[in-house]
């Protein structure tokens, strides 16, 4: 398998020769990194294309199930079942399963990523409906919500910090799987960490572009939650 | 009042501003229970009236109040609001048009003061300047600073979460206003204080109210009418609070209502309300001997001077009344009892100053009477000797039997 993802790769080839001591040396090497940073750009922007599409699917489809099972609670065992074994599954395998349905490419790295998410997504949206005072409920219908008014005026609102906090989990793990992706022929920086996997300036750098980009989103979150949420932070004013 | 069609296309709160209510052999039992929640419940309450639902927990009285707005479909029986059954509204659109207020307020703690005052409003669907009118004139009607609009619920107080919650619930101008134990959660001090502010507010709205409370001595002060309930949803009794107190309707309602409720009528009734005797005024200058004159055919045996507006001075003795004229500065000090206190707190007066008679105030200081602990007596004698006392003594030999 491995022969063959790195056929595949045969552009991201290995650069030693020159009278660069440090990458002869097998080093970690700054002046290596900063003059074929360019190679890494494109898997970069496809490796965030992976984790975005399948975190924005996987939460698309975790919030609708959610939002069926709180009406209908029956559906929360079932549903926490079916995606706490889509969760357990090994990536690699989800990979593999995947590939005499969908193929290789894009779309079975993103069904796998994607079915990974559902669990985080379902508890973190089922929690922070639960987690809607029963007073605040009461109060709404009281004055004359219907059901749907009240979801979308008062539950989803009041839910969105423990959907944000899943969105968060979700975007981090994401990233980390994705970097498995290339198994499924989505590339991404999996695809330039292994490659080179024995050059220790490639393995830093490309791992090192998985934490920025996770760390990165993890905080893109945490800024849009702060915005959207003003009232939790009121607490202690 | 009627309910008529023209009001109907006006909006969805086709209601006067205070709506009439009758409960009519209402019944609920919940599903699952052999014994029905309320049982035969029959009531019903003039437009502009605060009627208290009171009795022990479990008593179904929660139950009774939110079966007014659907919020518990009632089993049997029928609720009609101005003459029209509820059942014929739509459960969203009738609560929009009852104001509703709980013990837990249930602000939403995400919306600020201004949003959740605005809840009722928007989901009728006026435009933005009336909306904004109503809120601010709402917020000044329960006292808070404009600078509240803003705020979070976490960021306010106890006391005045739950003023919001009135406001959020009278937002709508509704003509029928629920309230379960509005005032349950705040301390004692405060709880007086937003009664005391809610009777203020109903005074001015003057709509029909349903309150809900275990607390028989909050049902007498905010009742006009109060329904007793007891256990398995029945009604003990309905009637005004005093006629509660003076002629509870079984042993249940005199054991709800308390063994003190001769001191309880006297926090329910104010001095303006009952007989006073009429003072022997005089002035300063006057002659002593009319004075000593007017003081003998009083109720009263000693003169009140009082002063060219009418407000008191002093009481006049035999030792000030020795000259030919009433000199300025004569007499002892008076008790003033402004004619709203309720007689508890008149009486509390009388016996902490010591004295046998207090001056009764209008609101401009001016004397309208004179209250003595006579009178007081003479207000609680018909119990005293009435019926109630002989069923006392029934009760009494009955235990010993």
């Amino acid at each position: 398998m491995d022969a063959l993802v790195l056929a595949q790769s045969g552009s991201f080839f290995r650069d030693r020769s020159g009278d660069n001591s440090c990458v002869a040396n097998n080093g970690i090497c700054p002046r290596w990194a900063i003059d074929h940073f360019d190679r890494y750009v494109h898997p970069f922007f496809q490796h965030l294309e992976l984790v975005l599409i399948s975190t924005g699917a996987g939460f698309l489809v975790a919030f609708a199930l959610a939002i069926a099972a709180h009406r209908r609670r029956w559906l929360v065992g079932p549903v926490t079942q079916v995606t706490g074994i889509l969760y357990t599954i090994p990536s690699l395998a989800a990979f593999f399963l995947l590939l005499p349905l969908t193929g290789r490419g894009n779309l079975t790295a993103i069904i796998a990523l994607a079915s990974y998410t559902l669990l985080i997504f379902f508890r973190n949206v089922m929690a922070g409906l639960d987690g809607v005072p029963e007073e605040a409920r009461d109060a709404g219908r009281g004055m004359g919500f219907t059901d749907r008014q009240l979801l979308w005026r008062v539950e989803l609102p009041l839910a969105l910090p423990a959907i944000l906090a899943g969105l968060r989990i979700a975007l981090t793990t994401t990233v980390g799987l994705a970097a498995l992706a290339f198994y499924a022929g989505a590339g991404g920086l999996g695809e330039a960490l292994a490659s080179q996997k024995d050059f220790q300036t490639n393995i830093v750098l490309a791992g090192g572009l998985c934490v920025v980009m996770a760390a990165g989103l993890d905080a893109l979150v945490l800024v849009a939650q702060r915005l959207l949420t003003p009232w939790s932070k009121a607490r202690t004013a | 009042m009627t309910f008529s069609d023209t009001a109907q296309a006006e909006g969805p709160s086709p209601f006067h501003e205070a709506a009439t209510l009758e409960f009519r052999h209402v019944s609920k039992t919940y599903r699952g229970t052999a014994e029905p929640a309320i049982r035969d419940l029959s009531f019903s309450v003039p437009a502009g009236d605060v009627c208290v639902l009171v009795g022990p927990s479990g008593c179904g009285k929660t139950t009774a109040m939110r079966l007014v707005n659907r919020m518990i479909e009632m089993s049997d029986g029928d609720i009609l609001l101005d003459g029209r059954s509820v059942r014929e509204w739509r459960p969203a659109e009738l609560r929009r048009g009852i104001g509703y207020a709980i013990q837990q307020i249930g602000l939403f703690p995400h919306q600020t003061i201004g949003e959740n005052i605005a809840t009722v409003p928007r989901l009728l669907g006026w435009d933005k300047a009336r909306i904004q009118a109503r809120v601010g004139e709402l917020l000044e009607l329960i006292g808070l600073d404009g600078d509240m609009l803003g705020r979070y619920p976490s960021q306010l107080s106890g006391g005045q979460r739950q003023r919001v919650g009135v406001a959020r619930a009278l937002a709508g101008d509704p003509p029928l206003l629920l309230m379960d134990e509005p005032f349950g959660a705040i301390d004692p001090i405060n709880r007086d204080r937003l009664q005391n502010e809610f009777l203020r507010l109903q005074g001015d709205l003057h709509k029909t109210v349903v309150f809900v409370t275990h607390d028989i001595d909050e049902a007498i002060k905010m009742g006009d009418r109060i329904a007793v309930l007891k256990k398995g949803g029945v009604l003990a009794q309905f009637a005004p609070p005093a006629e509660l107190l003076m002629q509870p309707a079984d042993e249940f309602v005199e054991d709800f209502v308390g063994a003190d409720r001769a001191l309880k009528r006297l926090a329910l009734q104010r001095v303006r309300d009952i007989d006073l005797w009429r003072a022997p005024l005089v002035h300063v200058g006057d002659s002593t001997r009319a004075a000593r004159e007017q003081a003998a055919h009083s109720d009263v045996p000693y003169p009140l001077l009082v002063d060219a507006n009418g407000r008191p001075l002093a009481w006049l003795d035999e030792d000030d009344l020795r000259g030919e004229r009433i000199e300025p500065g004569a007499g002892s000090p008076v008790l003033a009892i402004d004619a709203d206190d309720v007689l508890r707190d008149a009486l509390s007066e009388l016996l902490r100053s010591e004295v046998q008679y207090g001056a009764v105030v209008d609101r401009a200081g001016r004397v309208t009477g004179v209250l003595s602990v006579e009178i007081m007596h003479a207000f609680l004698a018909p119990e005293t000797k009435g019926d109630l006392d002989t069923a006392a003594f029934e009760r009494r030999t009955s235990d010993h039997a």
